[in-house]
């Protein structure tokens, strides 16, 4: 049974989620971040619905391909997947953060299909918030690399401003 | 030039652990083969032929001498004591153990140097004109903006998964040494009109895409006229952002953005990057003031002490010494600054692979630039060190150690200086050798006296056709290829990577390797009988067309 590592609990409602207060900074690296994190871990895989076939009525979650454009009617659904051919296929990461910077969706956008530990920082910084980690991989990797890195250079859905203009950089 | 502040150091470190620890998944068989490849890719980590390749990351082709020192006991600790100079302005070394890399990267963070995305579909190491800050016709030192676009393309989130690997040149200078028009990014810097860099006014920026070598070779096309210099980084991320989304993943030969740019057409390439970027412009990522001028301010240029008499000294060196006055002509190039020199020491000479360089000729080099210098080097597309700031009156000094050492051959330029890639000897993507191809040329045009003759000629091998030895731009250009499992090699002429940069093209069937030095020797006689005057070698065959130089070649065979 894949697990659903989810970084921000339910969401519920678009307008009153977590990442609609305008900074969309997951509570990851909290303090007790990890436990935080923990409870966020269900063997129930998400229902979703291809986008295809989905309508606002369904009251399930809406799945992309990478290669998807993003249709304004899926801004309502409370759940976004995207579903990744191979790990390494970074379009998904660009539709994330189209959907976040562009569209502004404070729902839940789920990374499903080849998602691999080592791939979590990114998609993490690229707006998702859950994952569906396969089967195969394990969940204590996939938490302990989930942020390998105390801070970055450059603005990202969760962190928008730059390190240059956030932190006084020596000359 | 730049030094990392305790942001940067801390990244590397956690670079280095975060590595580390998927050196030890993978060895824990965590990792598959296919997993880890993607991983250690990122740190510039090729399994090859022989063994594991690692290449290490040289920003911009500017190290110091305390770096070039620890490049040099990496060389001697976990390798074989040398290491290999790339056309890419980096350092490959062939034989490191895979155990070992999180202790060589350690070791490198320690100098402020790492190996991060020295390979693998992502953003490369942004390359420059190896002249930087010093030469004397430039207009703008492009590093600043290059280390800026290092900053932002460091483990960019969007950015690390690309289709296929990413190389993006920046010059700022009139004459095009960082080869911009065969990048996938090739950026033109220059003062807004009127104005100095630096103290008035914003630079601006011309931005070229789709160019770039490989199977299907293509000059850039031109996107944007006079983008202001704060724009950069907003700019290149909607120019990522289309390729991300729509570049090809069904075909690694068809992935590169030059693909992409000519399915669209570049207008309707630019058409989508400028509406993309519609959306980005103003962003939070625009640059700051205050950030270009941190960023100038490490590249602000030493205080140069008056040198009384300078010029009179080498003058007077030059005359009582005709081998070192041929040196000067070919290996010294003007600097900005009265009194002193730009040094290209070849890493050339005969019976050497291009570009290889020991352990002690890299400690070597690092006094030179500390003795002679301000304690920097350069690395050249053309495999060659480069002392940016040496005193005229000590280059007769300076010479005299580098022929020592073997680093004093007079061939910049010259059809010995010849680019090559590391080929069949070492590379397991490779069609025939090219080492030994390069040697034999070395050593049939030192026998000639008439070397020196021929002016200006640039030979460059590429084992295969990814063009890592950018054959295709080479004056002569020398390509392997396997025909029913044999070596042969592709001859073509007329390329060329500056300004006016053109594709090679290709003069008739390929031959064998024993057939290869009498087709050098063909096209060189053409070009002899048919130069007027002191026409350059390139100048000739663009007149000449392929045609005669055919005829000679293939005559015999007729
Ligand atoms: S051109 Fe081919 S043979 Fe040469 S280094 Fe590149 S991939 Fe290897």
């Amino acid at each position: 049974m894949p697990k659903l590592l989810s970084l921000n609990g339910e969401f519920e409602s678009p307008a009153t989620g977590p990442l609609a207060a305008g900074r969309h900074r997951p509570p990851w690296p909290a303090e007790n971040g990890d436990s935080m994190v923990r409870q966020g871990v269900t063997a129930a895989a998400p229902e979703l619905v291809d986008a295809g076939n989905w309508t606002p009525e369904c009251g399930k979650g809406v799945r992309l391909t990478v290669d998807d454009e993003v249709d304004e009617r899926f801004l309502a659904a409370n759940r976004i997947a995207i579903e990744f051919p191979a790990f390494n296929d970074g379009r998904g990461l660009s539709l994330a953060v189209l959907l976040r910077t562009r569209h502004g969706y404070a729902g839940d956008i789920v990374a499903t299909g080849d998602v691999h530990e080592d791939m979590l920082h990114y998609l993490r910084r690229c707006g998702f918030t859950s994952f569906l980690v396969p089967d195969e991989r394990s969940l204590d990797t996939a938490l302990s690399t989930l942020a390998p890195y105390s801070d970055y250079y450059q603005a990202s859905v969760i962190e928008p401003q730059p390190a240059f203009r956030r932190i006084g950089r020596g000359a | 030039m730049y030094r990392y502040d305790s942001f940067d150091q801390k990244f590397i470190d956690e670079r280095v652990a975060h590595y580390r620890d998927q050196t030890r998944r993978y060895l824990a068989g965590e990792l598959s083969e296919e997993q880890f490849l993607q991983l250690r890719l990122r740190n510039g980590l090729y399994i090859q032929r022989l063994a594991p390749m690692l290449r290490v990351a040289i920003p911009y082709g500017t190290l110091s001498s305390r770096q070039l020192r620890m490049l040099a006991h990496i060389a001697r600790h976990y390798d074989r004591g040398y290491g290999h100079l790339s056309t890419r302005q980096n350092i490959q070394f062939n034989w490191p153990e895979l155990e070992e890399v999180p202790d060589i990267l350690a070791d490198l963070a320690k100098v402020q140097m790492h190996a991060i995305q020295t390979s693998g579909n992502c953003i490369r190491n942004v390359t420059t004109d190896e002249f930087a800050g010093v030469a004397a016709d430039e207009e703008i030192d492009a590093r600043p903006y290059c280390e800026l676009i290092r900053q932002w393309s460091t483990s960019h989130p969007e950015f690390d998964w690309l289709p296929r690997k990413f190389k993006i040149a920046v010059t700022g200078a009139p004459v095009d040494r960082a080869a911009i028009n065969v990048h996938d990014i090739g950026i033109r810097a220059y003062p807004a009109p009127g104005r100095r860099s630096g103290t008035d006014g914003e630079d601006l920026f011309d931005i070229k895409v789709g160019g770039g070598l490989g199977r299907t070779p293509v000059i850039g096309a031109l996107i944007r006229e006079g983008l202001p210099a704060r724009h950069l980084l907003t700019y290149l991320e909607a120019i990522m952002r289309v390729y991300n989304r729509y570049g090809r993943r069904d075909n690694k030969y068809k992935a590169r953005i030059k693909i992409l740019v000519r399915a669209m057409t570049p207008e309707g390439f630019k058409a989508r990057v400028d509406e993309e970027w519609s959306h980005l412009e103003n962003s939070a990522s625009t640059l700051t003031p205050a950030e270009i001028a941190r960023m100038r301010a490490h590249f602000r240029p030493p205080d140069y002490p008056p040198r009384e008499g300078a010029a009179e000294t080498l003058a007077a060196d030059r005359l009582r010494d005709p081998s070192f006055d041929q040196w000067v002509r070919l290996n010294v190039s003007a600097h900005k600054q009265p009194g002193y020199a730009i040094v290209t020491l070849s890493c050339k000479p005969t019976g050497v692979p291009p570009g290889d360089v020991d352990d002690r000729q890299m400690e070597a080099v690092a006094g030179w630039a500390e003795a002679y210098g301000f304690g920097e080097v350069r690395i050249s597309h053309q495999q060659n060190f480069v002392l940016p700031d040496v005193a005229a009156d000590a280059l007769h000094d300076l010479w005299r150690s580098a022929r020592a050492l073997g680093l004093g051959t007079a061939n910049r330029n010259l059809a010995t200086d010849i680019i090559c890639c590391p080929g069949g000897d070492y590379c397991s993507l490779a069609n025939a050798k090219s080492i030994p191809v390069a040697e034999a040329i070395q050593q049939h045009l030192e026998d000639q006296d008439y070397l020196h003759d021929l002016g200006e000629i640039d030979i460059n091998i590429s084992g295969c056709m990814n063009a890592c030895g950018h054959h295709h731009v080479g004056h002569i250009g020398i390509l392997g290829v396997d025909k029913k499992g044999r070596e042969y090699y592709q001859i073509s002429l007329g390329g060329h990577s500056g300004d006016d940069a053109s594709l090679g093209k290709i003069v008739g069937p390929s031959v064998s390797r024993d057939e290869v030095i009498a087709v050098i020797q063909d096209i060189l006689d053409t070009y002899l009988a048919h130069r007027i005057e002191d026409e350059s070698f390139l100048h000739c065959v663009r007149r000449l067309g392929l045609e005669p130089f055919k005829e000679r070649i293939y005559a015999k065979a007729a």
